[in-house]
């Protein structure tokens, strides 16, 4: 028989000023199993928590109730009690009597100690049926998935292998590198994009902890923090990298000529091809869709009539290593990791869902990423700033806050667009000193180390700046003609110029919430994903294991970008030197004679944890304890209760609700 | 069609591909059916169907997993075996069907005959069964429905004051003995200890008392929601004459309405109460 101690917590007034406590010790005395009955102001106090432990070590106590606050509050403090005094801590019940009873019941005292004598006794009653549990450690899996090549996936790649643990990061493009890999200069240091980030990526390819799969994705993730199971797609290369050494001969004379997705559709590459000459790694791809021996391979595979295309297969003749293999298919790899970074980035915000603005209807109105690589040395153009027939442009507009503060595109600021606007300013000024530079702004927002010494800088060069929003871009007489209203002086006017750079924000990437399914993330209403805590806990999600890191987060700079990767490396990091986690000792167990192998709970159990086993002969369902979160839905849902949830076992409830 | 029926069962039997055949044959009151289960070709000369043949023979196959069995059904036992299959309790493989095209059965009764519907058969939507490897008869031309129920009896009794309806099951549920004849011959009711069964936890309650019998009765019919394919065969086997079917229907329309989904007619159609939208109307 339990030895049951009751403990009534005052609570201050909150508890004591409402319900009659000295009644409901004596009516909590008289209850089956009660050896021990008492009272104490504040119960969770250093004094409260002795007073508990010497009661339990003196009556011999069992099992403990406290009635107290809401176990959210202190379940945890009095659970660590029981521990002390050397009871297993899942042997505390606690009756909520402030927030359930005195707090809402304060005009009704009588009628509150009535109920709080009937929360006791419910609580006696599970607690009487309540058994020791125990949590189970689990072994960890000591590697780490990063997601996206980016310098923020970099960055935490880096980071975590440098700290001894194997990493293996999964880049959906042919190189890594990101957006950083298309910029020329970054603000406000004006260093080189790729004299940074190229040592970064080179360092990715050489380190003896990272294995680097580009060209890759991840399709599932199962498991949980410190045991992962990660299905990813290799897609086919058909280049076998193992042979090719990257001499570029393939590349070189490849007939088929496509836009270039690195060069946003500026430039051409090949079919088979690198998306820059310093891809990491420097390996090329065959774009199946556009080769022309693929071409012909599904010519014949359809078995249409007619000329088929031409079976060119230069790049095969060519190879001097053999590399090329037609027979390469997509392959799925499964690896197991402990922590997981996901790094995936943004895109940039389509400005032709503005009309007004004219993109893709007139010539040399452009994207900000555009004009990247117009102004990088190995782009379209050379890094000469030209107009599209030619000319260098002598009046350039920059547009600021292109779909972002705007409540009909994205209320939020996209944070480095007003940045990179005045690094445009002054790279157009350095190559084309008499050009003339006009930054439309709403308001220019540059906080960060640098920052306004970059603006100043940038207004002594003689840019101009102009307060107030574009109205519209058109056709002029000669050029373009951008409609925009000074809000300083007031006033609408014209400005004829060559160029219009429209300086577009950063909007969550495109398959956002397909990326959120897989990794079970959460998104805030922006779209980006969700952090587990906006202040103190910017890179945890709520899928424990999984962190964030760079611009997927929300918009930033890189070298927001590059500390986001190191915290989100830390916490992988942090997680990775335990030799073990503990597993959730309440968890869902089923009794084997009494099921009947419907698998219904394995149908309803949204963590997947519930799987068929065979056990002499008879189908009969498994929980997978690592996976179970002790929701108790398999609980509600099993016909012949051959389920129950340890700490709130089918005796514990019905016992309660007897109880009362 | 007893022919046909005989013929594919004695060929099953012989070419030993299937172990045993389950059917009906004729009772020994020479008029009601009881079922059969052939182990040999020449037992097979023994098998009946006609309209006295009112037995769901699905509940049979859980106890024979393992073995390899053939099974007349009827388009409502055919939905019970989809139910089966979909929970796990028969391999479609284990089960060769030979479905029989139906008409409806009779209420006949130990030396009663009788040439009055079931009233199952009134509600019911099929007369070809929903699974089979064999069809016996000729499929009727759509609708399949022959017999429209004018008024059902559950909206009868919904019609009816909240106090009356529940007077009606109060003196209804008074009167359960609790002998579980409806469980037994519920062929959807196959684990291996039956909630009401259980000591500890003490679901039901020993006592046969008011209190305890409505707290197995709903518990049943909460049980067969969604899973419930209307055979009847508790009614018809209930020694009080307690009207379980009406609850039943109740449970599988509000399950139809809500979730658009009937038992027993796909076996791989997600089970409602297993599947979770993320824009699910609030009931
Ligand atoms: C026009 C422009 C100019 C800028 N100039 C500057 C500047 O001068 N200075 C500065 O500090 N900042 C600048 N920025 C900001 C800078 O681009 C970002 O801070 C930085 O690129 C963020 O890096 P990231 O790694 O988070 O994201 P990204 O660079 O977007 O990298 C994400 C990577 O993940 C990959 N990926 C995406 N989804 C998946 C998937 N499902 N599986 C596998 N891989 C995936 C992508 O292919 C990509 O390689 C500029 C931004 C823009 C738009
Ligand atoms: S729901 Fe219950 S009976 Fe069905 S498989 Fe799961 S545990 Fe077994
Ligand atoms: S308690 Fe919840 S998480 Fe655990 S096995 Fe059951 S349904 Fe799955």
């Amino acid at each position: 028989m339990a030895r049951i101690g009751v403990f009534i917590c005052h609570c201050g007034h909150n508890i004591a000023g409402v319900i009659d406590v000295g009644r409901v010790v004596e009516a909590a005395k008289r209850m089956p199993g009660v050896a021990y009955a008492g009272d104490y102001i504040y119960c969770c106090s250093d004094p409260g928590q002795a007073f508990i432990r010497q009661a339990i070590k003196e009556n011999r106590l069992t099992r403990v109730v406290v009635g107290a606050c809401s176990p959210r509050m202190h379940e945890k403090t009095f659970q660590e009690v029981l521990a002390s005094a050397g009871l297993n801590p899942f042997l505390l019940e606690m009756a909520n009597l402030r927030e359930h009873c005195s707090w809402v019941h304060s005009e009704a005292k009588e009628e509150a100690t009535e109920k709080a004598i009937d929360l006791i006794r419910m609580a006696v009653a599970k607690a009487s049926r309540a058994e020791p549990l125990f949590a189970k450690p689990i072994p960890i899996t000591k590697r780490a998935l990063v997601v996206g090549g980016g310098i923020a996936g970099i960055q935490a790649a880096l980071d975590i292998a440098n700290a001894g643990f194997e990493v293996v990061l999964v880049e959906r493009e042919p190189t890594i590198g990101g957006k950083m890999a298309k910029f020329d200069k970054t603000f406000p240091t004006l260093d080189c994009a790729s004299c940074i980030l190229t040592p970064r990526m080179v360092e990715v390819a050489k380190h003896p902890n990272i294995r680097l799969m580009t060209y890759a994705e991840v399709e599932e993730v199962k498991g949980y923090a410190g045991n992962f199971e990660v299905r990813i797609r290799q897609k086919a290369r058909k280049v076998d990298h193992s042979k090719c050494t990257g001499c570029g001969t393939c590349w070189q004379k490849c007939p088929t000529k496509v836009p270039s997705e690195f060069d946003l559709g500026l430039g051409k590459r090949t079919a088979i091809y690198i998306p820059f000459p310093q891809a990491v790694p420097p390996k090329p791809v065959i774009d199946t869709v556009n080769c022309r021996y693929m071409a012909y391979l599904e010519f014949v595979r359809s078995g249409r009539e007619g000329k088929p295309p031409p079976q060119c297969r230069i790049c095969e003749k060519l190879c001097p290593t053999g590399a090329i293999n037609w027979d390469e298919e997509d392959a799925i790899i499964t690896e197991r990791f402990g922590a997981i970074v996901v790094a995936t980035g943004y895109d940039l915000f389509d400005p032709s869902q503005i009309p007004q603005y004219g993109y893709g209807r007139l010539d040399n109105v452009i994207t900000s990423l555009e004009f990247e690589r117009i102004l990088n040395a190995s782009g379209p153009t050379g890094g000469r700033i030209l107009l599209k027939d030619g000319r260098e442009p002598k009046r350039v507009a920059i547009v600021h806050c292109v779909g972002s503060r705007d409540l009909n595109y994205n209320e939020y600021c996209s944070k480095v667009c007003c940045m990179y606007s005045m690094k445009y300013a002054h790279l157009i000024k350095e190559r084309i000193p008499d050009a003339e530079v006009y930054e439309f702004y709403i308001d220019v927002r540059s906080a960060g180390k640098g920052f306004e010494e970059f603006y100043n800088r940038v207004l002594d060069e003689g840019v101009r700046f102009v307060r107030g929003k574009v109205a519209e871009i058109f056709k002029g007489k000669d050029g373009l003609s951008v409609r925009f209203e000074d809000t300083l002086t007031g006033g609408r006017h014209v400005l004829s110029v060559d160029m219009v750079i429209l300086a577009c924000g950063l909007v969550p990437q495109r398959d956002a919430g397909e990326v959120a399914r897989i990794f079970k993330l959460s998104r805030s209403p922006d779209g980006f994903f969700l952090e587990k805590h906006p202040k103190l806990d910017p890179v945890n999600t709520h899928a424990d294991g999984v962190f964030l890191a760079g611009a997927c987060i929300g918009p930033c700079d890189i070298p927001d970008a590059v500390a986001r990767g190191s915290a989100a490396a830390a916490k992988a990091i942090g997680l990775l030197s335990r030799d073990e986690i503990l597993s959730e000792p309440m968890t869902a167990i089923v009794d084997i004679s009494k099921c009947s192998g419907c698998m219904l709970c394995e149908e309803i159990c949204p963590f997947d944890a519930i799987e068929p086993q065979v056990v002499r002969g008879k189908r009969v369902a498994r929980v997978k304890e690592e996976l179970c979160k002790g929701c108790g839905s398999c609980a509600a849902a099993c016909r012949s209760g051959a389920i129950n949830l340890r700490g709130f076992t089918h005796q514990q409830l019905l016992a309660e609700v007897e109880a009362l | 069609m007893i022919e046909e029926i005989r013929a594919k069962a004695a060929d099953l039997l012989r070419s030993g591909e299937v172990k045993c055949f389950i059917g009906y044959e004729r009772a020994s009151d020479g008029l009601t059916a009881r079922p059969f289960f052939a182990y040999s070709a020449d037992e097979a000369d023994r098998l009946i169907f006609d309209g006295t043949c009112v037995h769901n023979l699905a509940r049979y196959l859980p106890d024979m997993r393992g073995k390899r069995v053939g099974i007349l059904a009827k388009p409502c036992d055919s939905r019970s075996i989809n139910v089966l299959i979909r929970e796990g309790q028969v391999e479609r493989e284990e089960v060769y069907i030979v479905g029989v095209v139906c008409d409806g059965v009779y209420r006949t009764t130990w030396g009663k005959p009788s040439r009055e519907l079931q009233p199952r058969c009134l509600y019911c939507s099929k007369r070809t069964p929903v699974v089979y490897d064999y069809l016996v008869g000729q499929p009727p031309p759509a609708p399949e429905s022959q017999h429209p129920a004018s008024i059902s009896e559950v909206e009868a009794l919904e019609r009816k004051p909240a106090a009356e309806r529940w007077e009606f099951w109060r003196s209804h549920f008074a009167r359960c003995i609790r002998c579980n004849a409806c469980r037994q011959i519920c062929p959807a009711c196959y684990c291996p200890q039956c909630f009401s069964d259980q000591l500890d936890p003490l679901w039901t309650g020993i006592r046969i008392g008011l209190p305890q019998n409505w707290v197995w009765n709903v518990g049943r019919a909460l049980h067969l929601a969604g899973r419930c394919i209307d055979c009847e065969e508790c009614q018809r086997a209930c020694p009080m004459g307690i009207p379980l079917a009406i609850l039943n229907r109740k449970l599988a329309s509000r399950v139809k309405e809500l979730f658009g989904f009937e038992a027993g007619m796909d076996p791989r159609a997600p089970f409602p109460f297993a599947t979770f939208e993320k824009e699910e109307e609030i009931l």
